[in-house]
């Protein structure tokens, strides 16, 4: 079968190793277009910093009297910031040991925000008119200010030009460099004889397809005989009440279980279609399904950042003997990952908390993490598991958001399970709804809503909830 | 033949007595504070050598010796329980149980500086209170040939008996009892329906430590030689004996304890065969790799239940 | 504000020399690289036997040196299969003698040179810990680490029915052709040493080390990520019985003769030993780790054999690594690793509050 094969691994291998090595030509370009600004812009801030150390009078004066002015009631308000957060803290800590004279704690409290508040006011005019008093004395530089910026700026630019040149040489090596990387691994994948065509079809558009699926644990029958097609590029909503068996259909899919019986069809990003119980259970990801948990299970230990670079393990195909000496080829693969890593921060809007450890964050946080997880492995079919569990409206709404604009930008197909009505009927665009392991119902929105065994069973006789 | 085999299943009577207690103590704390007690022999040793003090200094029986030994075991298991783990800051379950090794080398340390020569002590058996010319021996004459049980050993496997059958009935029936299970299933869960676990905790560790005690009692007079490390084989054999038998129940690792020292002796009744003469020295490998290959069979112990977690 | 000046001030805003790293902050960028670090040390320590020449130090000093860092490299693999997969193991003791028989009969027996003894070590060591590493799978938490104990104990009783006393002549052991004198031994292990620490320290800092802890801390979500748990599983535990052999194989080499019967080296309390090591030092530090180790095994036979009281007394030396351990689990539970954190943490908050407190009494003034 196409999925575990040997052919299949060392074609998997030898793709990422290709669009690493494109990323990473992409970087070392960047890498030398950044090099070149940069080193421009330390050649103009030497220039500029030359000339107003020989002429001081010359600087701009209403942008030194803004510049220093803001700098030095910034670091007032921080340090003022910083003593209140001591006193307060200190206030908190006598107010814990003898809670009688929290009432003198708080006026002493009070009062030394008035104080800081007056020295605020104080210090604000002291610093503008003292200001203002060095600068006026100043001369203005005239004509000769305006030679002197335009002989820096035709010198920068000079520098441009040369650097430029030297750049541009660059940038053609590596181009050639990895041009030539990039042919060699194209040629090698071209090379790699894929298995024959499986005997195994889906119809077009179909990216999942389940068939009878049966889960069963000894007498209990959590799954039985459930069936349903998920379309590529929808998102496709699974609604059951609890205990129904979602969360165990999930398992399924992702091979956390062995399916009693049952096919699970699967068209992986090599195109080709698969049964999903012959792969192992880390492998899946590899053919593209990627998930998140009901319990949050993030790991705790190390950083956000780092989670994601987790998530992006089977993408680094380094040896073990590479890893254990750090080879050069570590470090750029490191790079690759760390920077697709930092694009799906900006994406998630996480970048702020990148190098916080995982354990203390909220969490809301938490669950975007995991979802940010499953982007790391440019999957074709992502699946989560109760998305909106312990979400209020407003992230509700935002997740909704979010899934959408995953879909959108990536492409690839969502399945979720959720037990938010408002948030189901509103993104998805095909629902399933199972009871005690059997299919209820499945169609549009509109359809489940108006289907009589789901408001049975699920949705209540009343639908105030639904259709917002 | 067969009697001859059975004196040597016989033989391992003592064995069978001082393992079920110690394994029995190494449950009870494992179930109870979720901690691998390393200084269970440590602490049976430190209870024997008080025992072996009273004994030779002051002359006072072995029935009322063990007293003072069990009470040194209760006070030290309390000590453990309530200063040393509730004083710290969050000390997990990998940290108690790195406690108790260092507990394990404070004794190691401490018993010499205590107690002067640490090497030998002569111990008394139980069944020897005044004289030391009484038969000590039971011979029984049985399936065509002799039978030989100590009088110790019968003595110490009454005492086993009466006390595991007292310590399960309360287990089963009492107040206290019913907090151990509660307790040993979850901490957490009985500290909401109103167990007060640090009781349990506190009373889990001074029992287990007190059996200890009385196990080391029995085993040193059986005849073994008493130093810090005497306990040690004992404890590697009753922490297998909880895995073998499981730490799911409170009557497995009693089973365990049966079973290893039978198999043991069983091994080494090979020897009789002329084919495996030579077996002594190979006898506890053999014995181990046994274990091993029952606990791979059934990892969760003979009677142990495997815990799945949801996902 | 007799401070200001405002023509300054602009300038150093507007065009710091931010991008030029001063040569104390290279320096410093530098120290923090475990590569330097490591060869730092290895300089440190290599010169010791130069010094025992010349008198500086004691060539029992140096000994003691060896020896700890012998046990160092046995705790350097355990940290990583403690600290970093998780995986409980009291078996440490017993691989140990793996690489001491291998190094009896090959090298004394049959005369090998070092080198293949070092190879055979090493497959040997391997395939043990594939195989406890695929019982693993099986058993989990304190069933497996009482079964660890029960190979250990396994391996020391087969140990010491083969051959109760082991003997190492070191006219026959042969590096490359060359003879091995003592002091080259010392060399060995040193260079042994650093070069296992630097292994492992890359590893803990490449993707290897991350899947490790994910499959610590979460099996599901680390198979969801594509992290197979049987292989690293495996080869947390080949690493740390590939580690305690060689740590065994230049046992041998340092001391020459081990009685095992006798010997506590194979036995329980060289596992408890290293795990208190790891866990003084911080499970995830390997410094610490390495600082641990020196307090078990180093303290007593360098700095405390000096102090009379403590020769006389050797069990004291034993009731006090105790308390130690205890103590620091107690109210350090991150070890010697945490303790230092802090006290940078602490020395950084104090500058930081010093400098503010300057500043803000500055304000208020002219």
């Amino acid at each position: 079968m196409a999925g575990s094969d040997r052919a299949y691994r060392k074609l998997v291998r030898k793709k990422t190793m290709l669009s690493a090595e494109k990323e990473y030509k992409g970087i070392l370009l960047r890498d030398c277009e950044n090099q070149l600004l940069q080193k421009t812009e330390v050649f103009r801030v030497q220039l500029m910093q030359d000339l107003y150390t020989a002429h001081p009078d010359w600087i701009p004066k209403e942008e030194a009297k803004r510049t220093v002015y803001e700098n030095r009631m910034n670091q007032f308000d921080t340090d003022i910031a910083f003593t209140m957060k001591q006193a307060s803290d200190r206030a908190a800590k006598a107010i814990v040991k003898d809670p009688g004279c929290r009432e003198s704690e708080e006026q002493r409290l009070s009062e030394l925000q008035k104080q800081q508040a007056l020295l605020r006011e104080d210090y604000s005019n002291r610093l503008a008119q003292e200001i203002d008093a060095q600068l006026t004395a100043c001369r203005d530089g005239g004509s000769a200010k305006e030679a002197a910026l335009a002989e820096i700026e035709q010198k920068v630019g000079a520098y441009r030009a040369q650097q430029a040149k030297t750049a541009e040489m660059q940038a053609e090596k590596i181009r050639q460099t990895e041009d030539a990387k990039i042919a060699k691994l194209t040629a090698a994948l071209s090379r790699v004889q894929t298995a024959p065509a499986g005997k195994l079809t889906l119809p077009e558009g179909v990216v999942l397809r389940v068939q009878d699926l049966c889960m069963y644990f000894g007498g209990v029958r959590a799954v039985d005989g459930l069936s349903f097609d998920v379309k590529k590029g929808e998102i496709f909503g699974l609604i059951g009440p609890n205990g129904a068996g979602k969360t165990t259909v999930f398992n399924c899919i992702t091979q956390f279980y062995k399916p009693t019986a049952g096919t699970l069809l699967f068209e992986n990003k090599a195109g080709e279609i698969i049964s999903l119980p012959e792969e192992k259970v880390h492998d899946v990801v590899q053919q593209g399904i990627a998930r998140t948990f009901q319990n949050v299970e993030v790991i705790r230990e190390v950083s956000v950042l780092d989670n994601l670079l987790i998530a992006g393990h089977r993408q680094f195909t380094a040896r073990l003997i590479t890893q254990a000496l750090h080879l050069p080829a570590l470090k750029k693969q490191e790079r690759i990952i760390r920077e697709k890593a930092l694009r799906v921060l900006e994406f998630m809007g996480l970048t702020a908390y990148k190098d916080w450890y995982a354990a203390g964050l909220p969490y809301g946080i938490l669950k975007k993490i995991e979802i940010a997880r499953t982007l790391m492995c440019d999957p074709q079919l992502i699946i989560l598991d109760e998305p909106a569990a312990g979400l209020n409206d407003t992230e509700t709404v935002e997740l909704a958001e979010l899934i959408r604009r995953i879909r959108d930008t990536l492409g690839c197909t969502i399945l979720l399970v959720e037990h938010d009505m408002g948030l189901v009927m509103n993104i998805c665009q095909t629902i399933c709804a199972i009871s005690f392991g059997k299919l209820l119902a499945i169609g549009t929105p509109e359809q489940i809503q108006k289907d009589p065994q789901v408001q049975k069973a699920y949705l209540g006789e009343n639908n105030e909830e639904v259709g917002q | 033949m067969f009697a001859a085999f059975l004196s040597t299943v016989c033989g391992s009577l003592l064995s069978i007595c001082v393992t079920a207690l110690s394994a029995f103590s190494v449950t009870i704390i494992f179930r109870t504070s979720t901690t691998a007690n390393f200084a269970q022999g440590s602490v049976a040793a430190f209870g024997c050598y008080v025992v072996a003090t009273y004994l030779n200094q002051w002359g006072i029986p072995v029935y009322l010796g063990v007293l003072p030994g069990m009470i040194a075991g209760v006070l030290i298991g309390l000590f453990i329980d309530l200063v040393v783990f509730r004083k710290g800051r969050h000390v997990g379950e990998l940290g108690k149980q790195i406690i108790t090794m260092g507990f394990v080398s404070l004794f190691y340390g401490g018993i010499p500086l205590l107690f002067g020569n640490p090497e030998f002590i002569p111990f008394e058996p139980f069944y020897n209170t005044t004289k030391a010319s009484v038969d000590s021996n039971v011979v029984l004459n049985a399936f065509g040939g002799e039978i030989v049980l100590t009088k110790h050993a019968l003595i110490s496997a009454a005492i086993t008996a009466v006390v595991l059958a007292a310590l399960f009935l309360l287990l089963k029936y009492s107040k206290w009892g019913l907090g151990v299970r509660t307790t040993a299933s979850s901490e957490f869960t009985a500290e909401l329906v109103g167990i007060n676990t640090h009781v349990i905790t506190a009373i889990s560790w001074a029992l287990a430590c007190a059996l200890g005690v009385l196990a080391a009692v029995m085993y040193a007079g059986g005849g073994a030689m008493i130093n810090t490390s005497f306990m040690g084989t004992i404890q590697v054999n009753a922490f297998l004996a909880c895995i073998l038998g499981g730490f799911s129940t409170f009557y497995g690792p009693i089973v365990g304890a049966v079973l290893i020292p039978v198999l043991s002796n069983c091994v080494g009744f090979l020897a009789n065969f002329p084919a495996f003469s030579d077996i002594s020295r190979w006898q506890m490998v053999i014995v181990y790799i046994l274990l091993l290959v029952i606990i791979l069979i059934k990892p969760q112990g003979l009677f142990g239940k495997k815990v799945v977690k949801k996902v | 504000m007799t401070d200001l000046n405002v023509k300054q001030e602009y300038l150093r805003l507007t065009y710091s020399d931010h991008h030029k790293a001063s040569a104390d902050e290279k320096v410093k960028k530098l120290l923090c690289i475990p590569l330097t670090q490591y060869l730092i040390f290895t300089v440190i320590l290599g010169i010791f036997p130069l010094l025992a020449q010349m008198g500086v130090l004691t060539s029992s000093f140096v000994f003691a040196i060896g020896n700890t860092m012998i046990y160092a490299i046995m705790a350097i693999g355990f940290c990583l299969l403690m600290g970093y997969s998780g995986l409980a193991s009291l078996g440490t003791a017993g691989f140990v003698g793996i690489g001491a028989y291998i190094a009896y009969y090959l090298m004394q027996i049959y005369g090998a040179p070092f080198g293949i003894a070092f190879i055979v070590t090493v497959m040997v060591s391997l395939l043990s810990g594939v195989l406890v590493g695929f019982i693993s799978l099986r058993i989990e938490g304190i069933y497996l680490a009482i079964l660890t104990l029960g190979l250990s104990e396994i391996l020391r009783n087969t140990f010491i029915s083969l051959k109760s006393t082991i003997k190492l002549d070191m006219s026959k052991v042969r590096l490359f052709g060359v003879k091995i004198g003592e002091e080259q031994v010392y060399l060995l292990i040193l260079a042994l040493f650093v070069l296992l620490l630097w292994i492992t320290s890359n590893l803990i800092r490449s993707p290897i080390g991350r899947a490790l802890l994910s499959v610590k801390n979460s099996t599901s979500a680390a198979q969801a990520m594509g992290i197979n748990l049987m292989k690293y599983r495996v080869l947390a535990f080949v690493i740390s019985t590939v580690y305690a052999a060689i740590a065994g194989l230049m046992y041998m080499m340092l001391l020459r003769n081990m009685t095992t019967s006798t010997s506590t080296l194979l036995s329980l309390a060289t596992s408890l030993n290293i795990l208190g090591a790891v866990v003084i030092g911080g499970a995830k530090s390997l410094w610490g780790t390495t600082f641990g180790v020196f307090i078990i095994y180093g303290l007593q036979s360098t700095l405390l054999s000096k102090v009379p009281f403590f020769v006389e007394n050797p069990a004291f030396i034993t009731m006090m690594t105790g308390l130690l351990i205890i103590l620091i689990v107690m109210f350090f539970p991150g070890g010697v690793a945490q303790m230092a954190g802090n006290l940078v943490q602490k020395r950084k908050n104090g500058t930081i509050n010093a400098q503010v407190q300057r500043r803000v009494d500055s304000y208020g003034r002219k």
